[in-house]
């Protein structure tokens, strides 16, 4: 395949921009022709896939739509209709399918994802909190100036800055971000571990269709996507979903239980995830953290589990090894490969070092952001199949550790082996560490997309 | 060998759905409404006989032909298809069936031609065997264990599941000890009855993720 128009695709599709603040700010259309003109306006923001080159932006623009949006700007109904269900039925329909039950119900979520009057999505990232902040008021005067939209309600998000550098960690210590795919076309530093597993063992780059509409996907078809083709070429769908992480619960929970571990803390904390707290795989360093490996690139993300079939390295239900089982089902990993999702997320909320005190009640934990062709085929069967459920790991009705919701009934097995440092141990009466406080899905459409809607030449036929 | 697999038997039977206009609602009407209602627990027909891991009833109305050129074909009746996958012995489950739920069995097949009724035994057995199709290729719900050794299997291991996270880090006399009295314990608990393990769920007519 040849390389992809970087021109035509929003920026945050084909990068991780590692800009540390960022700022979500929640849409509703006025008008639907001020709604138009204030996309209009937007296009000239918009950042796109082009190669930075060097020369870093100061602060991004990107913008997505629900399908109750795309409704308002006046799409097609031919259009509307061709859209998939999950996408035209929206992220709280499809809490039973999710398992966002008790805790994580939408009657539990923010007023602003209870409601559903959420039409779009602008994402704001920038370099400086400054940087940030001069972006957000320039959009927000083109939004003033069209009266396109109100502004329903903006979330805020932030990396951990660690000695004047922004880092990848999240609130309960992991270093995150690590297992993004490679796709086909997509320029990118790759590194081994992270595309699809070959017979022989090495990695190439899945079919560029698992990330963008429009083109082959895994399978060799071309994605579900809405008509006509110009409007779904180069967009994906998005999911949004802000996390809450009870802080406290997780650091007694890990206390307590550590006192029984023979392993040590550290040790039990990477069972929970498969990776040391600094990144370092367990598969690839079963003892301790190494940060030559979790340093990296070649090896940070280059490993499987055909050794550790027993999972007395990376413990059959830890997180990595729940989303991402690379080599575990067996069948060279082909049975992974249409389950992939590429991840865009920051934390938000203060951090609370080791050490300092932490409540669950204070407002923290991550924005979670999700990019597939298939918002059912990808993001819905890893939710649904990998981490509410665990017949796939063989652990019949396990939860994931960290993302299931337990309501203080599950169980977690560490495999262990018969070292006296890494005993089998269970973790059992789990709470609830993680909680969703709501989000929705979101088409991201492509440049080209973006001026069609616009100008109101959406045209299915 | 068709139909067996180790000691698991796959077994597929079409029976012909009577065809007939007078009939309000129609036979196949009938089955459907009846098996829409039917339990999927403890007193399902198949938990209640010997030796179910896994059945499916399904009413097949037609064939739909979905090539190009497009041809219209039919199948010459409305069949009731019943698949399982059962233990040992075709006989014996066909006669624990008939034994333990012949109302049933009855409610159901009654709808079919030539049915002879459960309580006519071996018409019963002639029938439903005059009505199989030998299977290579099945579905396979376990491996190779028999449907008590199932139960049993599941029971020990939530109980030493249940054991080992409410026993962690004790001292060994104390694990010793209670560990001798949970195996007395576990060996005296009579066996779960089958469709008793799982999770509820209502029986669902798929697309459920559409």
């Amino acid at each position: 395949m040849s390389k992809l128009n970087e021109t035509d695709i929003q920026g945050f599709v084909l990068r991780g921009y590692n800009l540390p603040v960022a700022r979500f700010l929640f849409l509703h259309f006025e008008s639907p022709a001020r709604a138009r003109s204030l996309i209009a306006r937007l296009l000239s923001h918009i950042t796109t896939g082009q190669r930075w080159d060097g020369a870093k932006p100061q602060s991004t623009v990107n913008i997505a739509f629900t399908h109750r949006g795309l409704q308002h700007l006046e799409l097609p109904d031919a259009t509307l209709l061709s859209f998939p269900v999950e996408f035209q039925q929206g992220m709280k329909h499809r809490a039973e399918i999710l398992g966002d039950e008790g805790v994580n119900s939408p009657e539990h979520w923010e007023d602003v994802w209870r409601e559903g009057r959420v039409h779009a999505w602008l994402g704001i990232n920038g370099l400086t909190p400054e940087a940030l902040e001069a972006r957000c008021s320039l959009v927000l005067s083109a939004i003033e100036e069209t009266g396109g939209a109100t502004v329903l309600a903006s979330q805020n998000a932030a990396a951990e800055v660690i000695n004047g550098k922004p880092t990848t960690k999240e609130h309960f210590g992991y270093t995150d971000g690590f297992g993004n795919p490679d796709y086909l076309g997509v320029e990118r530093r790759s590194q081994p571990g992270q595309g699809k597993l070959l017979p022989n063992g090495t990695w190439a780059p899945l079919a560029t269709g698992e990330l963008l509409l429009g083109y082959a996907d895994e399978a060799g078809e071309l994605p579900v996507a809405p008509v006509p083709h110009l409007l779904a070429s180069n967009g994906t769908f998005m999911v949004y979903r802000k996390l809450h992480q009870n802080l406290a619960t997780f650091r007694d929970y890990l206390e307590t239980h550590a006192a029984t571990y023979a392993g040590g803390k550290e040790k039990l904390a990477a069972k929970f995830v498969g990776r040391w707290r600094d990144g370092t795989p367990v598969e690839l360093s079963p003892d301790n953290p190494d940060p030559t490996i979790a340093q990296d690139p070649a090896r940070s993300t280059n490993f499987t589990y055909a050794a550790d079939a027993e999972g007395a390295r990376c413990p059959m239900g830890a997180h990595v090894r729940r989303v991402h089982p690379r080599d575990a089902f067996g069948f060279n990993g082909q049975l992974i490969n249409r389950r992939r999702i590429t991840r865009r997320g920051l934390p938000y909320g203060r951090f609370a070092p080791e050490g300092e005190p932490a409540s669950d009640a204070e407002e923290r934990g991550v924005i979670f952001m999700a990019l597939n062709a298939s918002l059912s085929r990808q993001f819905e069967f890893v939710q649904q199949q990998w981490v509410q459920y665990g017949n796939d790991a063989h652990l019949g009705n396990e939860k994931d550790m960290l993302m299931g919701h337990h309501g203080g009934r599950g169980r977690f097995v560490v495999q262990g082996d018969e070292t006296p440092t890494n005993p089998p141990f269970v973790c059992s009466n789990l709470p609830d560490f993680v909680e969703l406080r709501g989000g929705d899905y979101f088409f991201l459409p492509s440049i080209t997309a973006l001026g069609m809607i616009a100008m109101g030449l959406v045209d299915p036929r | 060998m068709p139909n067996k697999n180790g000691s698991v038997y796959g077994l597929t039977i079409l029976s012909p759905i009577i065809d007939d206009e007078k009939a309000v609602p129609s036979h196949d009407l009938q089955i459907r409404n009846y098996l829409a209602k039917l339990s999927t627990r403890e007193d399902s027909p198949f938990a209640l006989a010997p030796g179910t891991h896994l059945a499916r009833l399904v009413v097949m109305d037609d064939v739909i032909y979905v090539g190009m050129p497009a041809c219209e074909e039919h199948l010459k009746s409305k069949y009731l298809v019943f698949e399982s996958n059962c233990d040992g012995d075709l006989d014996a489950y066909l006669h624990g069936l008939a034994d333990k739920t012949p109302d049933r069995l009855d409610a159901i097949w009654k709808h079919c031609v030539g049915y002879p009724g459960a309580a006519n035994r071996l018409a019963f057995i002639d029938y439903m065997k005059a009505c199989q199709l030998d299977t290579t290729f099945y579905f396979a719900a376990v491996n190779d264990k028999s449907v008590p050794e199932t139960l049993r299997a599941l029971q020990t291991q939530m109980a030493v599941a249940d054991f080992i996270a409410t026993h962690q880090g004790s001292d060994m006399a104390t694990l010793q000890h209670e560990f001798i009295q949970f195996v007395a314990h576990l060996k005296s608990l009579p066996l779960p009855k089958a469709g008793s393990m799982g999770p509820h769920r209502d029986i669902k007519t798929g697309g459920r993720n559409e």
